[in-house]
């Protein structure tokens, strides 16, 4: 058999392209609506998890010593908090998560914050404890460390954000269960109408296939020009669709800066950009094909 | 050679389009299949097109065992037979020249042959000048020869057409023919499916006269039979 030159089918499919061009319009439309929605769609799911996430960020639980307790006494506590479980460690192993403010360093926290208003509190008179902020790991298993903790004798009382925690850690999965299903919802969605646009394209082209067939041309010399045409659309679409994103993205972004963005924070474009495009470039171009090999089946039959 | 022995053919639902075929087709030979509609004509084409498989039988087109010839081989099979139909089945958005080149492109000939021999053709068949044209620019006789110019195009051993003057005017329809014998001088094969009586009574050729699935003559120098 023969080799073909791709530049043939290449030739052949912008020739088709242009000759079919209302067809060929109307795929790139789709397509690149589609890409639009669902892009944007992922990218405030993107942005709601980064949101949520720094807000579950704050895994962290306070511990308040005795008032009497001797700096032998404390030195004791740290000593046994540091070997409980879920408490954060560097990569090396060491317990980066317990770290000790002295009552005169909490005092002198509170005076740098509102300066002038604890002026007459002073070392002798501080009513503060010795405390210590402790940063875990494993919002699941707080329970268990706040327990834990309140065993230690010399600790009176224990600050956690257990409820806080365990809400925004079920808000979370929430959210993404419901927007992922979202996600695949659209995108089947999409696919299934990129198949009905490509399958009218080849629909109005069955008698070109049906001579194509006669000629004696096999089931690849018939279809690679329609493949390369899906892999084209997908290409414009996507190229175009990228731009679209991008300004529209910079200007939400813009907007919710501007109007809320100490409360929440975006993700800049340049961050995402690549995955945008790629992505875009991706679900495009395998939708070109899939649609085109999927519409083509029926047609090819001998 | 073409060879037709004891051929049935049973579509799905039941009907027995061909209901035991015996035929001998020389190379080189000129063959009129007539019959009225639902003789068999269109299903003898489709086996000879491989569009449909017989149901038993044996069926030989030179090297080719059509009852076990598989689907993958199927198009280089088609690039043995040149075919005409009564619809022309022209691509619309090429050219003449694109239109007969496009065979050639399918089965991978290089392009510089492809210039070479397509105004050849073209010429074959009395169209020279009409290379630029698209079909709907020409006559419905002037496509059929463009139909013709294609199926000559890969230089194919038999030429199967299929009504071939039925949508063309008699005067076109006689061109048509003369260019059809003309082919078949040069040592093709050529077989023509019709049911034009007045052609097959002019041209007196090989006829093979089909009625309900069955051959019920087969006469050299025939006219169009009485039985069918």
């Amino acid at each position: 058999m023969r080799r073909y030159n791709i530049f043939y089918f290449i030739k052949e499919a912008f020739l088709s392209m242009v000759r079919n061009g209302v067809m060929t319009f109307a795929s790139i439309a789709v397509l690149l609506s589609l890409l639009v929605v669902t892009g944007g769609f992922a990218l405030l799911v993107v942005n709601i998890d980064k949101n949520l996430e720094s807000i579950g960020v704050m895994k962290q639980i306070v511990v308040f010593c005795d008032r009497s307790a001797s700096e032998e006494k404390v030195n004791e506590i740290y000593e046994k908090l540091i070997k409980l479980d879920n408490i954060e460690k560097d990569e090396n192993g060491n317990v980066t998560g317990v770290v000790r403010v002295t009552k005169a360093e909490a005092l002198q926290q509170m005076k740098e914050q509102s300066p002038g208003t604890y002026d007459d509190v002073t070392d002798e008179n501080n009513p503060l404890y010795d405390e210590f902020d402790i940063t875990y790991v494993d919002n699941a298993k707080v329970s268990e460390l706040d327990y834990q903790i309140r065993q230690i004798d010399g600790i009176v009382k224990v600050n956690n954000r257990l409820e806080l925690a365990t809400s925004i850690e079920n808000m979370k999965s929430g959210v993404m269960v419901i927007f992922v299903w979202f996600l695949v919802v659209l995108g089947v969605v999409s696919v299934f109408i990129i198949i009905n646009t490509i399958k009218l394209s080849v629909f109005s082209r069955r008698n070109e296939i049906s001579i194509m067939r006669y000629v004696g041309a096999t089931g690849t010399f018939i279809s690679l020009p329609f493949i390369i045409e899906g892999i084209i659309i997908g290409l414009v679409s996507s190229v175009i669709g990228y731009f679209i994103e991008m300004y529209v993205y910079s200007y939400v972004t813009k907007m919710v800066d501007s109007e809320i963005g100490q409360i929440i924070s975006v993700y800049p474009f340049d961050d995402i950009k690549l995955y945008v495009l790629f992505g875009f470039l991706g679900v495009g171009i395998v939708t070109g094909i899939i649609g085109s090999v999927i519409s083509l089946g029926r047609y090819l039959k001998q | 050679m073409i060879e037709f022995r004891n051929v049935k053919k049973a579509y799905p639902h039941g009907t027995m389009a061909l209901k035991g075929i015996n035929l001998h087709i020389d190379d080189g030979e000129f063959v009129f299949i007539v019959g009225h509609s639902g003789a068999g004509k269109t299903t003898l084409m489709k086996l000879l097109l491989r569009e449909e498989r017989i149901s038993s039988g044996e069926l030989l087109v030179g090297d080719y065992d059509l009852s076990k010839l598989s689907n993958f081989k199927v198009p280089f099979y088609r690039r043995e037979l040149g075919v005409v139909f009564q619809d022309f089945r022209l691509f619309p958005k090429k050219t003449v020249y694109e239109n007969v080149a496009f065979a050639m492109e399918v089965v991978g000939t290089p392009r510089k042959k492809i210039r070479r021999r397509v105004p050849a053709i073209l010429n074959t068949v009395n169209l020279a000048g009409k290379q630029d044209s698209y079909p709907n620019e020409i006559s419905g006789g002037e496509q059929q020869r463009v139909a013709l110019a294609r199926a000559l195009a890969n230089n194919p051993q038999v030429i199967i057409a299929d009504e071939p003057t039925g949508n063309i005017d008699p005067k076109m329809s006689l061109e048509i023919m003369n260019l059809l014998l003309k082919i078949n001088k040069l040592g093709k094969t050529v077989i023509v499916v019709t049911h034009e009586k007045n052609l097959v009574d002019y041209y007196q050729q090989r006829v093979v006269s089909l009625r309900d699935g069955l051959i019920v003559e087969d006469r050299i120098g025939g006219m169009f039979s009485e039985k069918v």
